[in-house]
This record gives structure tokens, sequence and C-alpha cells, in this order.
């Protein structure tokens, strides 16, 4: 048999494997230590203890059980409620301005953790039962909250792009200054999208009025401080981080250093915040290690066989498509995976069969780890299956129904789809930072 | 069935009990990565703390693994599973679970010939510190074994229920004893 075909058999045993609903690291475990041990023989059946070492010794994935903590922290023991009132105080007066505080809001939350949970946690429980309370549009903000909280996953911090880097083999401070820009311009192309819609039917965001106005400005200055929280925070991790003081991952534990320090000094950390947010971080963080641990000795076996080349044999050299379109073509294929896949598994098994082409294709890793994660904060939105979908469902108020949340991530889809081109169009909109810093 | 029943409960006390000691070996990793970082801006740069942090990192998640799975935190695709009867579930659970099984036994067999190896030459990290590798080797051996003995239990607990129709549950209840929780 011919190695693609070998490795089109693994591909799609896999597959098939996954849709028997077995644990996804079970499943892709599985065809990687038996496709190994059929290949190489004995010397193949240590393939999956060799992958466990590998795993160890990247020593970035550290941060990951960090910004898990961090971000159960948040949503646990709601040390970012204030946020929320400074936001609804301060944004409230304009047409709109709540759906965009919350914006702003899942922003500042983004800057404080890696991943959507914490900002989906204060959205779905907070904002959303406020801003219905206010006649706001339905629809328009249960799709605020979600797209406004897989920012979490681009605005540095992000989890996403931690394992992107080491799929791809590339520095994780250049991808998370790569992010930072592109999460800034989508957060503000939602932002534009919320003020056109809510300027031509006002009904979908009716502007405070009255009482609610009659805010004394102390009391408006006083909740500009809990803005502050986020920043310190922010700041805690970054700037030891881009000063070169310390190392990411001592960043990361500064970060969930000062989160947890918050927490007790709001006298927020009960015995239950305590016991659920330890628990939880221990749960997500053994399914990210166990299907990353999976996906490396699956990822050995398929690079062996030159799965890469071969695609890209298949693209550039039979086919004859032009790189571009290989790459829309790829964030298609990706995009229509996302749909029906797994997320988290997506992440695993899509960036190892993709990151060799673009690299062969002659594009920038850097440039395309952006890329890969605003197509996954896609695929997180989109029904039927999405992390972000499942979140919203556990967490909204009983009046969205599973229909009002499907349908309403449609246009915020198309904001992020109309990123991705702005993306491909101008590179250095995430290029020029990473080259600014590190002086590439 | 009986020693079916038996075997679950134990292998999920114990379990149980592993995983919730692991889970707080992650303030162990805040500490030495926290201290790593006070020694490096103050004193001199430790060299043991990167690869301890590593090794703690390593208890998690293998120790911490079973508990996992009891806590049902390992995603599955649920495009045709999440609209199965539990009866169906339990079926094709019972016998998906033996990919699961056959992989944790490649990660054991390759184990324990590392660990081997790392015992009888004495092996060392290369690094600075250089610390002996069999440590961390036992821990991941010890890990890989618990999963294999979760992965068991998770067997006999789909073909208990689909003779019986009911099968222990991991002891849950042992944390929510406590009042304050």
């Amino acid at each position: 048999m011919s190695y693609e075909a070998i490795a089109m058999l693994m591909f799609s045993s896999m597959m098939l494997m996954l849709l028997t609903g077995q644990r996804v690291f079970g499943a892709i475990g599985f065809v990687a230590v038996v496709s190994a041990f059929l290949l190489y023989g004995t010397g193949g059946s240590e393939l999956g203890f060799t992958a466990t070492m590998k795993l160890m010794k990247w020593y970035p994935l550290l941060t990951l059980p960090m910004f898990i903590f961090m971000g159960y922290l948040m949503s646990e023991s709601r040390i970012a409620d204030d946020l929320y009132r400074m936001f609804h105080v301060w944004m409230g007066p304009l047409n709109g301005g709540l759906a965009i505080g919350t914006i702003g809001l899942m922003v500042l939350i983004s800057a404080m953790n890696g991943l959507s949970v914490a900002g989906m946690a204060i959205g779905a429980t907070i904002a959303l039962p406020e801003l219905l309370k206010r006649n706001y549009d339905k629809l328009m903000i249960t799709g605020v909250i979600q797209a406004g909280s897989s920012l979490g996953i681009l605005v540095p911090p992000s989890v996403v792009l931690v394992l992107y880097a080491m799929i791809a083999r590339q520095p994780v401070g250049q991808l998370w200054l790569a992010g930072l820009f592109p999460g800034l311009i989508l957060a503000a192309l939602f932002i534009l999208y919320i003020a056109i819609r809510c300027r031509i039917s006002p009904h979908l965001g009716p502007a405070l009025k009255g009482p609610e106005l009659n805010i004394p400005m102390t009391e408006k200055l006083r909740l500009l401080r809990a803005g502050l929280l986020p920043l310190f925070i922010f700041f805690s991790m970054m700037v030891p981080f881009l000063n070169g003081w310390t190392s990411l991952v001592e960043s990361s534990a500064l970060g969930a250093v000062c989160a947890f320090l918050v927490a007790v000094l709001r006298g927020r950390m009960t015995r239950r915040v305590f016991e659920e947010s330890v628990r939880k971080t221990l749960g997500i963080s053994c399914m990210f290690m166990w299907i990353i641990l999976a996906a490396l000795a699956f990822g050995a076996v398929f690079d062996g066989l030159g799965a890469g080349r071969a695609l890209e044999n298949l693209f550039v050299g039979q086919l004859n498509l032009n790189p571009w379109v290989i790459i829309i073509l790829m964030q298609l294929s990706f995009l229509l995976m996302g749909t029906f896949l797994d997320d988290t598994a997506m992440l695993v098994i899509v960036a190892p069969l993709y990151v060799p082409l673009v690299k062969a294709l002659g594009f920038d890793l850097i440039w395309y780890g952006v890329l890969y994660t605003i197509t996954c904060q896609i695929a997180y939105m989109t029904p039927p299956f999405g992390y972000n979908l499942f979140l919203m469902r556990a967490m909204a108020p009983p009046e969205i129904s599973i229909t009002d949340i499907y349908r309403s991530v449609i246009p915020f889809v198309f904001v992020m789809m109309l990123m991705l081109a702005i993306l491909m169009v101008f590179p250095e909109l995430a290029l020029w930072l990473p080259g600014y810093v590190y002086g590439t | 069935m009986s020693m079916l029943v038996r075997y679950i409960t134990f292998v999920d006390w114990l379990n149980f009990k592993l995983g919730r000691g692991a889970m707080y070996l992650l303030f162990v990793m805040m500490g030495v990565l926290f201290w790593s970082s006070v020694t490096k801006v103050f004193f001199r740069p430790s060299l043991w703390t990167l690869e301890m942090a590593q090794f703690v990192m390593v208890g998690y998640y293998m120790i911490g693994g079973p508990y996992s799975i009891q806590l049902g935190s390992n995603v599955r695709m649920d495009l045709l599973y999440g609209s199965w009867t539990d009866r169906k579930k339990a079926w094709i659970d019972g016998f998906t679970v033996l990919f699961l099984i056959t992989f944790l036994g490649f990660l054991l067999y390759g184990g324990i010939n590392s660990t081997i190896y790392s015992f009888e030459f004495g092996e060392r990290s290369y690094s600075a510190w250089q610390p002996y590798m069999w440590p961390v080797k036992t821990v991941m051996l010890v890990g890989i074994f618990m999963m294999l003995l979760q992965a068991f239990a998770e067997f006999f607990r789909d073909i208990l229920k689909l003779h019986l129709g009911t099968a222990p549950t991991p002891p849950h209840h042992l944390i929510q004893q406590n009042p304050d929780l």
C-alpha cells in the first residue's frame, strides 16, 4: 500500500471511531498506536509513551492549567461582575449602548483568561438578564454574548494559540502578540455592526431613559475603578513577560496567583468557589492533556508517512491550484468540519494536517495561527455543535430557546468571515506587533 | 456480578482519592513557577524550577486522569452518541471502550520498557539540573495503570448496566457531604 493510502486509511478510521462517541482521546490514540504497531512492529509499540515524554518536555503547556484556572476563578468567584455595571452606567444612554458595552466587557475579560468560558458565564448570567429587562432584542444580544466571549481565545492570553504553537512549533509569545490587534479589530467590527443595526432600527437596543440615568458622578467614577482589575491582572502577566523578566510560563503563574489573591481580598473565595474552580480546572486540563497526548502520537505516525507533502503534491502538483485558493479552501473545509465535529478534537486534528501544507505553500505560520484561531472561534459558534453553543444553552435564562441561540450567531459569523478576509488581504495587521517587539 | 460491583466500587473510590489529591498539585505548580519568577527577578535564576514544574504537571494530569473520566470531562463526539438511549450508549461504549484499553495498554507497555531502562542505567535529564528520570517515569506508569483500571471499571459498568439495568456510580457524594459546599 502506498503511504498516501495508509494516511487516508488512518484518517478515515479515526473519523469512524470518533463517530462511535468514544472519548476523543481514546479514539485518536487507538488509531495512532495500532497503526504504529502495524507499520513498524515492536519498535512502533513504544510510540505512545514517546509522545508522553514529548508532551512533558514541551514547557509552554504548563500555561494551560494556569489560564484555565484563571478562567474558572473568574466565572465562579464573580470578581469581574462590577465590570458589567461599569459598562452599564457609562454606555447605557446610547442606542444599543448596553450591547456595545457588553463587547467591551468581553474584551477586558478576554485579556484575563484564555478560554471563552469566563466571558460566557458573565455574559449569559449577568449581562443577558439585564439586557432582556431593558427590552433589548433577544436575538441580537444572544449573538453579542456568544461572539464577544469567543474573543477569549484570540486576545492574549489564549489557550488555543498555545495549542497551535505546540503543533506548528512556533513561539507562543509572537503568536499572542499577533492575536492582539486582530482581536481588537474584530471587537471593533462587532461594535460597528451593533451600532449600525441599532441606528437603523432603534427598538433593537433602546437607550436607557429616566431614573436610571440619574446616577451621581461620584458613583460613576467609583464604578470606573472596576476596570482597573482586569488591567491589573493583565499587566501583572504581560509586563514581566514582555520585559523579559519572566518566561511565558512563569507569567501565567503570576497571573493565576494575582487572580487568586484578588478573589481572596474581595472576600469571594468561599469553599464552594474554591472547590468548583479547582475541580473544573483538573477536569478540563486533563481533557486537553490527554487529547494532545493522543494527537501527538497520531501526528508522529502521520508525519512519518509524509502526509503533509502528499497533500501538497495533490493540491499544487496535480490540481495546479493557486496557494491562496488552497488557503481559502482550507478555511472553508475547516468551517464545514466545525459545524459537525467536536471543537477540541478538531483543534488538535486539523492543525497537524493543515500546518505542514501551509508551510509548504510558503505562508507565515504566525499569521496562519491567527487565521486558524478566528476560524476556531467561528467553529465554536456554528450549530449544531459548538463549545459556545453548549455553554450558552447551559447558562442562559430559560426564555432564550435553542433556536434563538442558533439563529443569533448568523450575523456575527459573517462579521468574523469578513475579518478573515481582511486578515488575508492585510497580513500586517497581525504581524506588525510581534515584528516590532521581537525586531524581526 | 457482585465481583464486578466490588471491583468498580473499589477502583472508583481509589481513583477518586488519588484524583482529589492530584487536583491540588495545581497549587504546587503555581508555587514552583512563582518561586521561579521571584528568583529570576531578584536573585540568581534557579535551575530546577521549570523541570520540577513539568514533573508536577505530569503527576497532575496522569494521576488526575482517571478522576477526570469519573467527572465526565473527556469530550466525546456526540453527533450520533448524543441522541442514543442510555442502553444503546452502554452497548456501543462496551465495545469502543476496548479501543481506549488498547491505547492505554500500548502506553503502559512502552512506559514499562522506558522505566526499566532509566532504572538500569540511571538515566538523567539533559539539563543543567540533571535530575534522575525514573521518579517521573514511575509516576507516569502509575497514572497510566490507574487509567487502565478506570477504563476497565467503565467497561464493567456498561456490562452491569446492560445486565442489571443499574451500576455503581463514582463516589461524588463524598464531596457533597461537606455542608459548606
